[in-house]
């Protein structure tokens, strides 16, 4: 098709031609292009196929009110290709079809609509069941979205933007530059969206008078100039705002441009102050086969002509309830257009001027008059125009069909601000009321059209904005609220929404094939608000996010039952109010882990990580997942493990010693320096929430670990829980300021010995011991005397910076004891043998102190009062009723239960909580928390696993520690 | 035989062309290829101290008054003092100066604690935009000023340090462990702008030329 040429108000550049393909064929578009819009320039008319009726769909609007043009593209379906900038090779494929879009197999199911009234889905094919499933599969083959296969990988770059603002305007129209502009004027940081790629808004594409001087494009070209010359503000164009949620923090995605380094960003904007400045889009007018291709809204008509040099038709009619369809009719039969006529169902509020431009081209307005039918088997050929009475009919052959019944103000930003709609007799628009506080509106949406009424309220706006971030200009704003009561207010809304047709298939939303029959169903099935209504049609619900029922469902609710539409509410709004993929949500993606110092290291040597909470941890060292060999060489040689992830911290200050009485159940007042106290935090309900140990610095001076899961609440749990005390000590976290090097087995102090020339035999360096050492003179280490792996142990804890080197010098210096790795896993095991328990896997949040057998940690002769926990755990000393932890062994050694299994006889009995086969007792050993009737030795278990289909397996409870039970090995 | 060193959590995939070994810490004071104009260097061998007290009016680290208000910053003399709250907070030695109070049981030294970062250029607040809503170009604030909360997801403490025209620039710490994922988000945040690993060089001229 060739483009019009030589229009000042084209936004394409016919000397840069784009080639795609679609299904395989190779068109051309011009930069500039929407994918709709070269499409169409390539003489395609019927874009897709509708989701239930498989009625032929074609271009109707151009920004994305309907899913009309849902197509696939590059491999991706349900990409609306009517705001999707045409780019080099893209690859256009139809969606929904059985065969193709002109010819779809599935088009027969137009005729068989009354078999799918409104709610069809809640009400048929249940019963029998057995029919259910199978019709599912029907219904999915038939309707639905498009494909996509799981494998497929979205190319492209997606991101984050985080900006703050003072002012954030929503819409780069007229009414939107001016807000900017006032409010940048005044000193202010401005961000201004726009969902189109260019600034303008609706006088982007009219070339009309703006006044003597100038037309209305030349007026958008002017304010866009303006905007680009004020440094303060911020323009993000092709950027659709998606959400508004508390304290003015506005969400929005744009769509990267050629050069531009994203392809599609996630935005978060800060703002002290937000404008609203959407205008307005198209009210559909609801007749016969109202979405028929050549069937098309007036500025999709103007803008294509206007803005993309496309006439959209040979010869067309316009049925029409505003005067923009009437300046549409002069503007495109003057690019060449033969309009047979213009239907126009006022029967007052005509422009003079516009009334004298049609008569000066012989152009027939028939007041009063409506498309009542679009006929044509596929496509547009004719349509039926009639008066309001239908008293007059007549049928006009024609490929295009312009039809509007007005507009509808873009109120989603406000509505999901929390802004009530109310409706407004004057302009026919429900029109935002109780705007929340630093929120203001501007421009069409409220039903201006006079275009220096739209900038003043956008000035206006601009101005508030501006006082709502703390800039004084009282004066200026009542002055512009005066000038704006001196021009022309509001116009008059059309009232006629809809022609008078019994209304089987005219639709009052497109992307459900929702006619007007299924409303007045679902009204008579007892849905009598529109939310209802919306919720049991599907009416709203599709793609275009309800912007082509939007206020025709409220308004025809009303009509029909015979009320005032202030008596009816629109549907609710709610983000996002434009589709876009997840993967723009999910933007960089940046997954941020915790890394230990030796994380490189332990990657050299094989280790296998896993996400383990916050950190990445090595779990395993080989392929192995039971670990046998580094499980073994910790019981019989010497084995290395990471421990940096465990909490560290540093309590000091005359009152930490207070501090940590109250929040250990232990007394810690009797740790002495150079030894180290096991203990345990419990919640207010006796609950155990930590275990850890405590060391003794100095005097009120402690040093203290905690469980890795806990380390990020310790410091917060402690200034809690002595918040009223206004006692004196500092709390720092050395997480992960101290690495720790586990050394265990029984040839650890052989390699410690090694490496340091102080003291750390047996005698000097006992169990529970800590003392100060010094790695090759040099390296100051903290060296704890610990078992958790039930083995001789050494924690010993460093600057996290020198890790890698300790690490280092300990592998070298155990080489000859065999040193080697052991990940958290072989940890696990080898803490398990020896029944020590890790917090939260022989826990849960309801299990206390006692439960867990660690009664004797709880200083029961100090004041309960000021122990967190300690009254609650008096009150369930004596409770018969708790779980009890329990070893167990497993009748078959070589059937470990999985971990969280339950144990059962007539009912749920407890659960396992962890249970390895033991390489070492050559069992299948673990833990479990059972009722305590069933938690004596001998007493048989039946564990019942996920997916066992009935059969249990057995198990019976044993004594714990099922490894080393006098601890000897730990002492040597 | 296996060495004693200290390891920086910041590890950048370019060439060392200058070091320098402080106290088992080798300090790269310059790094192939700087000249993109946009800098990430790390500062994680810096010395820092956490200073907490009931009334911190009382102390005077390196002579120098901790500011009142939360968020506000004094940098002066090489050294960096940020009010965390109202009990609480942290200075950075920027310089050879030490302090000689630091031995008083209110000071902690968390050098070891943090991954410390400074991001060098006119594009800084582009980049930063792209991690963090923290308002680092708050016209109501005035430089250095301190802003606590997520950058990339991370609690950050992050110091605005100046905002002027030639010399922007801001310096950040998060928890040591998530040094290597932050670098990366950091560098892929700037890769559009040309961000490159510097050398602690970069960070003292820009320094010096924030005392000019």
């Amino acid at each position: 098709m060739k483009r019009l040429e030589n229009l000042p108000t084209l936004r394409i550049d016919s000397s840069h031609p784009i080639s795609f393909n679609y299904k395989g064929k190779k068109m051309q578009g011009v930069k500039g292009d929407t994918l709709a819009t070269a499409l169409f320039s390539n003489g395609i008319r019927i874009f897709s196929r509708s989701l239930k009726l498989h009625r032929p769909r074609g271009l109707y609007s151009l920004d994305g009110e309907s899913g009309n043009t849902l197509m696939e593209v590059n491999g991706i379906p349900n990409l609306n290709t009517e705001n999707m900038g045409l780019k080099e090779g893209m690859n256009v494929e139809e969606q929904n079809v059985k065969g193709s879009a002109n010819h779809d197999l599935f088009g027969f199911l137009d005729r068989f609509d009354k078999m799918m009234p409104a709610g069809f889905y809640y009400r048929s094919m249940h019963k029998p069941a057995k029919i259910w499933p199978l019709a599912m599969n029907v219904i999915k083959k038939a309707a639905g979205w498009g494909k996509i296969s799981p494998d497929f990988r979205k190319s492209g770059r997606y991101e984050d933007l985080f900006p703050n603002t003072d002012v954030c305007v929503i819409g780069g129209g007229p009414a939107g530059m001016t807000a900017a502009l006032s409010a940048a004027k005044k000193g202010l940081r401005v961000i201004l969206l726009e969902a189109r790629p260019q600034l303008g808004g609706f006088f982007d594409y009219r070339k009309r008078a703006f006044n003597s001087g100038k037309s209305l494009f030349e007026r958008a070209l002017e304010l866009a100039q303006q905007v680009k010359d004020q440094e303060n503000i911020r323009v993000f164009k092709h950027t659709s705002m998606i959400g508004a949620y508390n304290n003015n923090l506005i969400t929005a995605f744009q769509v990267g441009g050629k050069n531009d380094y994203f392809k599609e960003r996630y935005i978060e904007i800060r703002a002290q102050s937000v404008v609203v400045a959407t205008g307005c889009i198209e009210r559909p007018l609801i007749f016969e086969n109202n979405e028929k291709p050549g069937v098309m809204q007036v500025a999709c008509a103007h803008r294509l002509a206007h803005t993309y040099g496309i006439l959209p038709g040979q010869r067309a009619v316009f049925s029409v309830g505003h005067n923009l369809g009437l300046e549409a009719a002069i503007d495109l039969y003057d690019l060449g257009l033969d309009v047979a006529c213009v239907a126009d169902c006022r029967e007052t509020g005509h422009d003079p001027e516009l009334i004298d431009q049609l008569e000066s081209r012989k152009i027939r307005l028939l007041k009063g008059w409506i498309a009542l039918e679009a006929q044509g088997k596929k496509m547009l050929n004719s349509v039926t125009i009639g008066t309001l009475d239908r008293s007059i009919k007549s049928v006009i052959k024609c490929d295009l069909l312009v039809a509007s019944a007005g507009h509808t103000p873009i109120s989603g930003p406000l509505s999901i601000n929390q802004a009530k709609l109310k409706y407004d007799a004057q302009t026919n628009f429900f029109l935002p009321t109780d705007i929340p506080a630093k929120t203001h509106a501007a421009g069409r949406l409220f039903g201006f059209e006079w275009p220096e009424s739209i900038e003043a309220s956008g000035k206006l706006a601009g101005l508030k904005a501006a006082a709502d971030c703390d800039v004084s200009c009282v004066t200026e704003i009542k002055k512009v609220q005066k000038s704006l009561t001196n021009l022309p207010g509001p116009e008059e809304g059309n009232k006629t929404i809809m022609a008078p047709v019994e209304g089987r298939k005219s639709f009052i939303c497109f992307d459900e094939d929702v006619a007007i029959k299924n409303i007045k169903q679902a009204l008579n099935d007892g849905f009598d608000v529109p939310e209802l209504i919306k919720r049991y049609t599907a009416a709203g619900l599709g793609p275009g996010q309800a912007g082509i029922p939007g206020h025709n469902l409220p308004l025809f609710v009303a009509d029909f039952q015979g009320k005032s539409p202030d008596s009816i509410n629109p549907t609710n709004q709610r983000a996002p109010l434009v589709p876009t993929s997840l993967a723009t949500y999910v933007g960089a993606h940046n997954d941020m882990a915790k890394r230990t110092p030796i994380n490189d290291l332990q990657i050299k040597d094989g280790g296998i990580f896993r996400r383990i909470g916050i950190w990445e941890r090595a779990r395993y060292f080989s392929e192995d997942l039971e670990c046998k060999e580094e499980i073994l060489n910790v019981r019989n040689n010497v084995g290395m493990l990471d421990g940096s992830p465990l909490g560290k911290f540093r309590i000091h200050g005359p009152d930490a010693l207070k501090a940590l009485q109250r929040v250990y159940i232990s007394n810690i007042e009797k740790l002495k320096p150079g030894r180290i106290k096991y203990s345990a935090m419990c919640n207010e309900d006796g609950c155990v929430i930590d275990d850890g140990v405590i060391t003794k610095l100095a005097e009120n001076d402690y040093y203290f670990t905690t469980s890795t899961g806990r380390a990020g609440n310790t410091v917060e749990w402690i200034r809690y829980h002595t918040r009223y005390d206004n006692w004196n000590y500092h709390l720092v976290n050395l997480t992960d300021a101290m690495g720790v090097l586990n050394l265990s087995g029984p040839n650890s102090r052989k390699v410690l010995e090694k490496v340091t020339d102080s003291d750390v035999s047996n005698e000097n360096f006992s169990f529970s011991a800590v003392i100060e050492i010094k790695i090759k003179n040099q390296i100051p280490v903290r060296a704890m005397r610990l078992g958790f792996v039930g083995e001789l142990s050494y924690e010993l804890h460093v600057a996290s910076s020198f890790l890698p080197a300790l690490w280092k010098i300990i592998e070298e210096a155990g080489q000859e004891f065999k040193i080697s790795n052991f990940g958290v896993e072989a940890q696990n095991v080898l803490r398990m043998e020896k029944c020590h328990l890790i917090l939260g896997q022989e826990s849960e949040q309801r299990t206390n102190l006692l439960d867990v057998g660690m009664g004797f940690l709880w200083a029961r002769k100090m004041s309960a009062e000021n122990k967190v926990g300690a009254v609650a755990l008096r009150q369930a000393s004596e409770d018969k009723t708790r779980l009890k932890l329990v070893g167990i062994k497993m009748d078959d050694p070589n059937r470990p239960a999985k971990d969280g299994s339950i144990i059962v006889d007539k009912k749920i009995r407890g659960y396992v909580c962890t249970m390895r086969k033991s390489l070492t007792l050559k069992e299948s050993v673990g833990m479990a928390l059972v009722d305590e009737e069933i938690s004596g030795v001998g007493t048989h278990l039946q564990i019942y696993e996920d997916e066992c289909e009935g059969n249990t397996i057995s198990a019976s409870v044993i004594k714990m520690p099922f490894y080393d039970p006098d601890g000897r090995r730990m002492k040597i | 035989m296996a060495e004693i060193f200290r390891q920086s959590p910041v590890i950048f995939r370019a060439l060392p062309i200058n070091t320098e070994m402080r106290e088992f810490w080798m300090v790269v004071l310059e790094y192939e290829n700087e000249t993109s104009g946009q800098y990430l260097v790390d500062l994680s061998h810096l010395t820092k101290w956490d200073v907490q007290s009931s009334d911190l009016s009382k102390l005077r680290p390196a002579g120098l008054k901790i500011p009142k208000k939360p968020g506000d910053c004094l940098l002066s003399d090489q050294i960096l003092i940020s009010r965390m709250n109202g009990t609480q907070a942290s200075i950075w030695q920027l310089g050879k100066k030490t302090l000689p109070s630091s031995n008083e049981s209110n000071y902690t030294d968390v050098t070891e604690s943090t991954t410390a970062l400074a991001i060098i250029g006119d594009k800084t607040f582009s980049i930063t935009e792209k991690l963090s809503s923290l308002d680092f170009l708050d016209p109501r604030k005035t430089p250095p000023f301190l802003l606590q909360g997520p950058v990339s997801d991370v609690t950050c403490q992050a110091i605005s340090v100046s905002k002027e025209q030639g010399s922007e620039g801001l310096m950040l710490t998060c928890s040591r462990a998530y040094s290597s994922d932050m670098i990366a988000a950091i560098l892929d945040a700037g890769r559009e702008f040309g961000l490159t690993p510097a050398g602690e060089g970069r960070f003292n001229s820009w320094m010096r030329q924030l005392n000019e």
